[in-house]
């Protein structure tokens, strides 16, 4: 049956339609979650507030489990899914200057938008840099394009290349993903901040 | 309880489940639904025109394999030059998978007419296979057409002239050149006249 709108269920315009009150719903979760706290979000680098890794991760294995789960009984077609291509410097080099923002910034791209939202002038300000950021890399693209182009991969998969079932690897998954939360109220329980 | 527990409790069981119960492969997305095999089946965009073909021979084109799907009797008795056979009644087997599911060559299969190519683009498109085409009208007109040119009538457009130039310079180039009844030694002894270009058409549109 699905994916919806590849296979033509939904139209495309119902599908943005949708992704609108997604979208809102989304934004809610982050808000009544304190995401739109920087003090909370930078928190996970430090240690003394986790709740950014486990609501995400706990999002992401939800996800993973519900796909897999409708993929299982026929209900979507995994293989149709779009993924999104993995060009592995760029990936990296993104990862580092998004992960350098996050911390100096105090937001990610989400939660700023959630931050501005509600009026935090820290998080206009960031929505600011965003945007310089994204227009800077757009008009000195060629500059880049070598680098950003490099190391492509196409779409791989993790338990593809382990060569594992998608199902075994995401139970391990779960299991280093639960770990990680233990390990994550651990942290806050040694590194505890009072004043925020 | 503490949330970690909870959410413990509630994952743990179906990670376990997800583990345990073997991948899903009844849905294939290769396949293609039937009613799109059937637009594209009407758009006719499987065909390629026997001039594309011929001038692609002529040129040798690397991208080019046809593949003859009669039986090995009249593949033997007759094929275009390069060409392999395939009979349709083996296009399944494993030896030829390698062959018709790839993304490198133009495959071009032909039949008599085009009835048994088009079985054979049928299911390799089902099976969602790309690059696979039909050559158009078949054997036969593949001999009336390319190896046996009829000159065009002379209040006939520039573009049948031209036409009829590429098509006489391809036949004799392929050992036919009018003479397909008077066999190859003919030709070959005969200087080959030079293949006028085809004008420039755009590439066969993709089945997909």
């Amino acid at each position: 049956m699905g994916p919806l709108a590849p296979n033509g269920i939904i139209s495309e315009n119902t599908n943005m339609f949708l992704a609108f009150f997604i979208g809102i719903a989304f934004g809610w979760v982050l808000e009544s979650s304190g995401f739109s706290s920087s003090r909370k979000l930078a928190g996970v680098f430090y240690g003394y507030d986790t709740v950014v890794l486990k609501v995400f991760f706990t999002g992401a294995i939800t996800a993973m489990l519900g796909l897999l789960f409708m993929g299982l009984f026929g209900w979507i077609d995994l293989e149709v899914i779009y993924v999104n291509p993995t060009f592995l410097t760029s990936a990296i080099i993104g990862g580092v200057v998004m992960g350098a923002g996050f911390i100096m910034g105090g937001f990610c791209p989400g939660t700023s938008f959630c931050g501005a939202a509600i009026g935090k002038i820290d998080a206009m300000v960031f929505i600011g840099g965003l945007f310089l950021g994204v227009y800077g890399f757009a008009f000195t693209y060629k500059w880049w394009e070598k680098l950003y182009m490099a190391n492509y991969l196409g779409e791989p998969k993790v338990s593809k290349s382990l060569g594992l079932s998608d199902g075994l690897f995401g139970f391990l998954l779960i299991v280093v993903a639960l770990g990680m939360f233990w390990a994550a109220e651990w942290a806050e329980k040694r590194f505890p901040r009072e004043e925020y | 309880m503490k949330p970690l527990k909870l959410l413990a409790i509630f994952v743990l069981p179906l990670a376990i489940i997800i583990a345990a119960v073997p991948q899903n492969k009844t849905i294939n997305s290769t396949r293609i639904a039937a009613n799109d095999l059937l637009d594209d089946f009407n758009s006719k965009t499987q065909f390629i025109a026997p001039d594309a073909v011929a001038d692609m021979i002529v040129k040798k084109d690397p991208a080019l394999r046809l593949i003859d799907i009669r039986s090995q009797a009249e593949f033997e008795k007759f094929s275009l030059p390069g060409a392999i056979n395939i009979p349709i009644a083996d296009l399944l087997s494993d030896q030829y998978a390698d062959i018709l599911n790839q993304d490198v060559k133009t495959n071009v299969f032909y039949s008599n007419g085009t009835l048994a190519a088009n079985e054979a683009w049928m299911i390799t498109r089902q099976l969602g296979y790309k690059n696979n085409y039909v050559l158009e009208g078949g054997l036969n007109y593949w001999f009336d057409a390319i190896l046996n040119p009829q000159k065009p009538v002379s209040t006939s457009p520039d573009e049948e002239f031209a036409k009829y130039d590429f098509r006489k310079g391809a036949s004799q180039a392929m050992g036919g050149g009018g003479a397909v009844t008077a066999g190859p030694a003919q030709s070959s002894s005969a200087p080959k006249p030079a293949i006028a270009p085809l004008p420039k058409k755009k590439k066969a549109a993709g089945g997909c």
